[in-house]
């Protein structure tokens, strides 16, 4: 081999790698280590205790709430999200009049550029806005809705209500992320060849038929990814979260993993447990990867790839 | 042309860099993992000590020494140990490092891991470390409590009574809780005098003090969802005034039926009886709690808020003027309990410890000596308009401030009757207490079920082996 050629493959492939392995295997590797011991984090000694750990967690109510909350979030969020930013999208490119060309609403680029804002701003931000907006005595929400006269929600704290408090901090999170997955899906579908939506125009379809049998199947890959990234958000959701409900909400209904995690290695020094979260969360989050995968490959029909 | 069998393809490229990268961090595993840091003597260890040691320098100090320090940077800042760090270096001759943090457990926690964590820390604020898991890494500082301060006086007999307590452990004092923090019932004396209102000495006097209120269209109490757990410090410093010592160590010692004391239970009912009239301002649990704090301070829709003397600092910018802020003791159930009413939960709090993997100690003990001096505590009382744990360092006018004269006035009223508490803080169960209260406050669950949640807290920790467990006495 030539020496030029060697050091070409160390570059692009050996740096990269070493990279890969030492910053990110080798610290799974070591958090699952750490799993299995009862290390407190502050010194060098620690007894090794097998699945001791695994056993605490599956035991462990309020873990097991937050496992609950997250599967419930990573249930909601991407479906909702996705539904939405793929109506939108569809609004913004297909939507249009009914004659001629096929296109999108006038104005479409005011419409896109508005709806991407909120993923322009800070996620920590975002949370902290809309805590305000949802406060039980000076919020805007219950402002508004007691100057129509439903003076049930004078102080009614969105926030703090076992019943509220998700749906709340859902709608939060879909707010602060259909826009971008709205712009992701109009750039998929600006990809389609014109012709397709001309030609079903012309055999009569409307604007509901074309997205089922021409954008969905079309844009499959971007929806696929989307969602991988979306549940991955989902199984995760700390920022959000922490800045709506930094106590993981009324009874524990918005707790997630990470806020337990966080709470247990930093607070309670029980490192070797939040290691074993971490493992826990890890493998969840290949699970629903792998889940969508097959998903998406079950439902493929008759497209060949 | 070379042969083409001679050339490495991609695959087995990849193949062997991958063995290599695994048995490369396999190996540095061995010798470098986080939790490694082995116990090699570091040789000529510098102790920022080594001269002789006399009353005027308790610690021995060489001319020059040097020593670094990690302090939170909260609500006091870090200029008060700049002050202390300065007259160290003018007398010593060397440096003294002041470094601010807000994230103390996450910063240092890999220091301690490696062994090199900086001479003094002032461990405080929302990510402070749960000091139980590092007990054994931390040096006694009850030798810096026995040595004369700059005055010449032993510091022992110039601090408030009980600020010891919170920071000793197992009979080790591995903590000095430098600022002098009382908990009490917080009012507006101004609206009081207005109408005729005076603070409650019992809950059944607070339940009618709610009814009056109501009257004016106001409420007893607020509370904000991350401050809940404010009732439960309001509900257990009663409990311990009714019941006495006994109390204080079922709930330190995280006794299996503590929650169930006949006076917890007195104090828990007295609020629920509160709360289940309407007395209790609704919706607190959706509000943070500085907004929550507001609407008592500013906007006045609350008479009374349980909290520490932090208080006024707090909300001083969100506070009506003329509001006189003052302190009234923490209720008691019967008005004949234990401890007299004037008896008061108060502790020390921004706990400094000096880790003894540090390299200079002494250097660091010196520096809380010279903190502890008059001077120093009195330039943090009059800066910071807050006293220290060195009594006599705030003038009867308190700068100015009601909050601080009747700060003073309850510490002088409570005399040698001076309690705290520490377990919460201890087992790190804020968090999970903080659940049930909310619950509570919101009037979702009763007094039987709080104290089930309470209990089933306790429980988790007395049951759980990895957790290290203090034995109060």
């Amino acid at each position: 081999m030539r020496p030029g050629r060697v050091g070409f493959l160390l570059v692009t492939l050996g740096l990269p790698l070493a990279f890969y392995l030492g910053l990110v295997v080798w610290p799974f590797i070591q958090a699952f280590g750490y799993s299995l011991t009862n290390w407190t984090g502050f010194s060098g000694n620690f007894d090794v205790i097998g699945l001791d750990n695994y056993v605490t967690l599956w035991n462990d109510e309020v873990f097991r709430r937050a496992v609950i909350n997250n599967i419930l979030l990573v249930t909601v969020v991407p479906l909702v999200t996705i539904t939405l930013a793929l109506a939108l999208a569809t609004m913004l490119t297909v939507g249009g009049a009914s004659s001629g060309a096929v296109r999108g609403l006038s104005r479409s680029s005011f419409y896109r550029v508005v709806s991407f804002f909120p993923y322009t701003i800070p996620a920590i931000v975002i949370g902290l806005i809309w805590a305000q907006n949802f406060d039980p005595s000076n919020g805007l929400i219950n402002g508004a809705l007691t100057s129509i006269g439903l003076s049930g929600f004078e102080s009614y704290p969105w926030l703090g209500d076992a019943r509220t408090a998700m749906p709340v901090s859902m709608f939060v999170i879909i707010w602060a992320f259909v826009g971008f997955y709205m712009v992701l899906f109009v750039a998929a579908i600006k990809g389609i060849p014109a012709e397709l939506y001309d030609a079903a125009r012309v055999d009569g379809a409307g604007r509901i038929r074309m997205t089922f049998t021409i954008t969905v199947p079309m844009i499959r890959d971007n929806v696929q990814t989307a969602y991988i990234y979306l549940g991955i958000f989902a199984l995760d959701a700390f920022v959000y979260m922490q800045a709506l409900n930094p106590g993981g909400g009324p009874q524990n209904s918005t707790l997630v993993m990470p806020q337990v995690l966080y709470e247990t290695a930093f607070r309670k020094n029980q490192f070797g447990l939040a290691s074993a979260m971490g493992v826990v969360l890890a493998l969840l989050t290949l699970f629903f990867a792998v889940l969508v995968i097959l998903a998406f490959r079950l439902t493929r029909g008759k497209d060949p790839r | 042309m070379t042969d083409s069998r001679s050339m490495p393809n991609r695959r087995n490229v990849l193949r062997l860099a991958f063995a290599a990268g695994v048995g490369l961090s396999a190996s540095s595993a061995l010798t470098s993992c986080a939790t490694s840091g082995g116990d090699e003597d570091t040789g000529g260890k510098a102790t920022g000590g080594g001269a002789k040691a006399d009353a005027k320098n308790p610690f021995g100090i060489k001319d020059g020494a040097t020593g670094t320090s990690v302090i939170f940077n909260g609500g006091w800042g870090i200029d008060y140990v700049t002050f202390a760090a300065k007259m160290f270096e003018k007398t010593h001759g060397g440096k003294f490092e002041v470094k601010p943090s807000t994230q103390i457990s996450q910063q240092l926690q890999p220091r301690f891991v490696g062994k090199n964590p900086p001479d003094l820390i002032d461990n405080s604020g929302a990510n402070k470390i749960g000091l139980n898991a590092i007990v054994d890494q931390l040096e006694d500082l009850n030798d810096v409590l026995d040595a004369n301060n700059l005055e010449g006086k032993p510091i022992k007999d110039t601090l408030y009574p009980g600020a010891k307590s919170p920071g000793t452990i197992d009979g080790k004092l591995i903590a000095i809780n430098y600022v002098q923090t009382v908990f009490a019932i917080w009012y507006s004396a101004s609206l009081f005098q207005e109408n005729d209102w005076t603070p409650p000495k019992t809950w059944d006097e607070a339940y009618e003090l709610g009814g009056k209120a109501k009257s004016k269209g106001k409420f007893l109490f607020l509370w904000g969802k991350e401050a809940a757990t404010y009732y439960q410090t309001l509900v257990i410093g009663s409990a311990i005034k009714e019941g006495g010592d006994d109390v204080r160590l079922a709930l330190e010692n995280l006794d299996k039926d503590g929650w169930s004391h006949p006076a917890v239970q007195g104090a828990i009912k007295g609020l629920e009886k509160i709360i289940k009239a309407g007395y209790m301002k609704p919706g607190g649990a959706g509000t943070q709690f500085t907004q929550a704090q507001a609407q008592w301070s500013r906007s006045q829709e609350a008479l009374l808020y349980p909290s520490g003397s932090w208080i006024e600092n707090e909300m001083k910018k969100q506070t009506k003027s003329g509001f006189k802020m003052t302190g009234a003791p923490e209720m008691t159930e019967t008005g004949s309990s234990k401890m007299p009413l004037t008896a008061l939960h108060a502790a020390a709090d921004e706990a400094f410890i000096v880790p003894s993997d540090g390299k200079n100690p002494a250097s660091a003990k010196e520096v809380l000596r010279i903190m502890l001096s008059k001077e120093a505590a009195a330039n943090f009382a009059k800066t910071k308009l807050t006293p220290t744990i060195v009594k006599d360092t705030v003038p009867t006018d308190g700068f100015g401030s009601t909050a601080l004269q009747s700060q003073t006035k309850l510490l002088e009223d409570a005399g040698k009757d001076v309690f705290t508490f520490n377990f919460v803080n201890l087992y790190g169960t804020n968090q999970d207490q903080l659940v049930p209260w909310n619950s509570f406050l919101s009037g979702k669950i009763d007094a039987a079920g709080l104290t089930k949640s309470l209990q089933a807290i306790s429980d988790k920790v007395r049951n759980d082996s990895s957790v290290k467990k203090a034995k109060v006495t």
